[in-house]
């Protein structure tokens, strides 16, 4: 590795400290039922402060690294989806939050819905749930910091509920 | 041929340059760690301000269509540099300024207000709906309390007899505290600086929940980071030349931390206690309260000094 190698490294390094440490985030509903949103919602209030990992809720898409979906894409929905991911400068990463975003969900069929995000913009996160509770829409934005961090894709986790009753056959 | 080193040395370590941005993201945090804390959050962690810089540095920077690209990409560097420049002429750190001359505190005003000027025609220059709303709100906010603000920084000059921040800075600290001779002016400044950094409950200008993000909505990347940056530095500035005036001046390093850090436990708070204000109460409050307050203080102190030459 020559010098000037090391350099660009170790300005890479730093570069990928900072937007690990300082994701921006934008939400956007294209067509749900205002569950999940209410959801995020909940996870800015001071309760859960995601400020402590340095997320912050922008207004506009310029100012953005994190798109925050909710829903399935219903048709009306989807240019206005595709023009606020263009808008928003490299690198920008998407979350799709709630299981209507992932595939549609009970939106699935209907004559308004085309499916999930990712049919209409490239994903790099699911956050499973209807809605995902704010526990959750952290410690997904968490582990999409986390692959940031390596380089890695977000790899799926699976978290297995503690049973609460016993299952008295 | 000798190398005179010292105003490289003031213009890009201190108190230019580098000291000015460290402080100025340090007093951020400060900011931004109070008001969580008043709302009882957490809050962000210490480096969070220089995270924020850094990403927005090694984003992509947009054009968007339609704007005028030269001052498009000048504008921040506008506003950075007359930030940087300001600080020259105020007793940073408790040092003393690295230049004066008689007059200095107008250009100091000056110099500050550039800022939001350039704030203002850089949202005018885009054809983005919500960053010329955002700009339109900016330059009245900016009318409205520029004069109060301008006239409650007069009141120590008049009463120290100079146009220069140092003198008024020694004259500060030789007399009582002028924060309790002039009182109004005091609330005035204070009130007027968190005017100038639309500090909520001023910050009609980048209502988020309204107009996006205002004059500055179209701005991604090293643009917004400069802007972000001469914000910060505004910040350490304003603080310090209310501290100066206000608190007994400034006289060392400690006594610059405590003051200023003081008066920003105070604009947190107060950034915490009140809502937004629309932009037609901000004027009307300005115009029609905060002007004539500064009036009044500033009669009675041109009364007080007639007065007492009568009398000795
Ligand atoms: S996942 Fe559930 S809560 Fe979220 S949008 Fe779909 S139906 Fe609503």
């Amino acid at each position: 590795m020559s010098d000037k190698d090391k350099g660009v490294g170790f300005l890479d390094k730093i570069r990928t400290w900072a937007r690990v440490n300082s994701p921006w985030a934008l939400h956007y509903n294209s067509g749900s039922c205002n569950g999940c949103d209410i959801e995020i919602l909940a996870t800015l209030t001071p309760r859960y402060d995601v400020e402590r990992f340095g997320i912050k809720l922008q207004g506009s898409p310029r100012h953005a690294d994190v798109l925050i979906c909710t829903g399935p894409v219903t048709m009306q929905s989807r240019d206005r989806l595709r023009r606020i991911y263009e808008q928003m400068p490299e690198p920008k990463f998407v979350v799709v939050v709630g299981s209507c975003g992932i595939s549609g969900g009970v939106f699935q069929g209907c004559y308004n819905v085309l499916g999930g995000i990712e049919k209409v913009i490239p994903v790099d996160m699911y956050i499973p749930g209807c809605p995902p509770k704010p526990e959750a829409i952290i410690f997904g934005i968490v582990q999409l910091l986390e692959a940031l961090k390596t380089g890695r894709k977000p790899e799926a986790v699976a978290v297995i509920p503690e049973p609460q009753f016993e299952n008295k056959a | 041929m000798t190398l005179n080193l010292n105003p490289l040395i003031v213009l890009l370590i201190f108190p230019g340059g580098l000291f000015l941005i460290m402080a100025g993201l340090a007093y951020e945090y400060l900011d931004r760690k109070l008001v969580a804390r008043f709302q009882n959050r957490i809050g962000p962690r210490w480096f969070q301000p220089l995270a924020d810089l850094l990403k927005l540095l090694s984003k992509e920077e947009i054009t968007p269509l339609g704007v005028q690209r030269g001052l498009f990409y000048l504008l921040p560097l506008f506003a950075l540099a007359s930030a940087l420049t300001a600080a020259l002429y105020v007793p940073m750190a408790g040092l003393l300024p690295a230049y004066a001359f008689q007059g200095d505190l107008i250009v100091t005003i000056y110099l500050l207000s550039v800022l939001t000027l350039s704030m203002g025609l850089a949202g005018a220059c885009t054809v983005d709906r919500f960053a010329l709303v955002g700009a339109t709100r900016t330059l009245t906010q900016l009318f409205s309390y520029e004069a109060p603000f301008m006239l409650a920084l007069l009141g120590p000059a008049i009463a120290a007899q100079t146009w220069q921040i140092r003198s008024i800075n020694e004259y500060a600290s030789q007399n009582l505290w002028l924060l309790i001779a002039q009182p109004i002016g005091f609330l005035v400044a204070l009130v007027g600086l968190m005017g100038k950094l639309e500090l909520p409950p001023f910050d009609a200008p980048e209502a988020e929940t309204e107009i996006v993000a205002g004059a500055l909505t179209e701005y991604s990347g090293r643009g917004l980071a400069l802007f972000r940056l001469s914000k910060d530095i505004e910040l350490v500035i304003g603080l310090t030349l209310v501290a100066a005036f206000y608190l007994g001046g400034i006289h060392s390093p400690l006594d610059f931390l405590v003051k200023t850090v003081g008066l920003l436990l105070v604009v947190a708070l107060l950034q915490t206690l009140f809502a937004r204000l629309r932009i037609d109460q901000v004027v009307g409050l300005w115009w029609r309260i905060g002007t004539i307050l500064a009036v009044i203080q500033l009669i009675a102190i041109v009364l007080g000094r007639y007065v007492g030459n009568l009398i000795f």
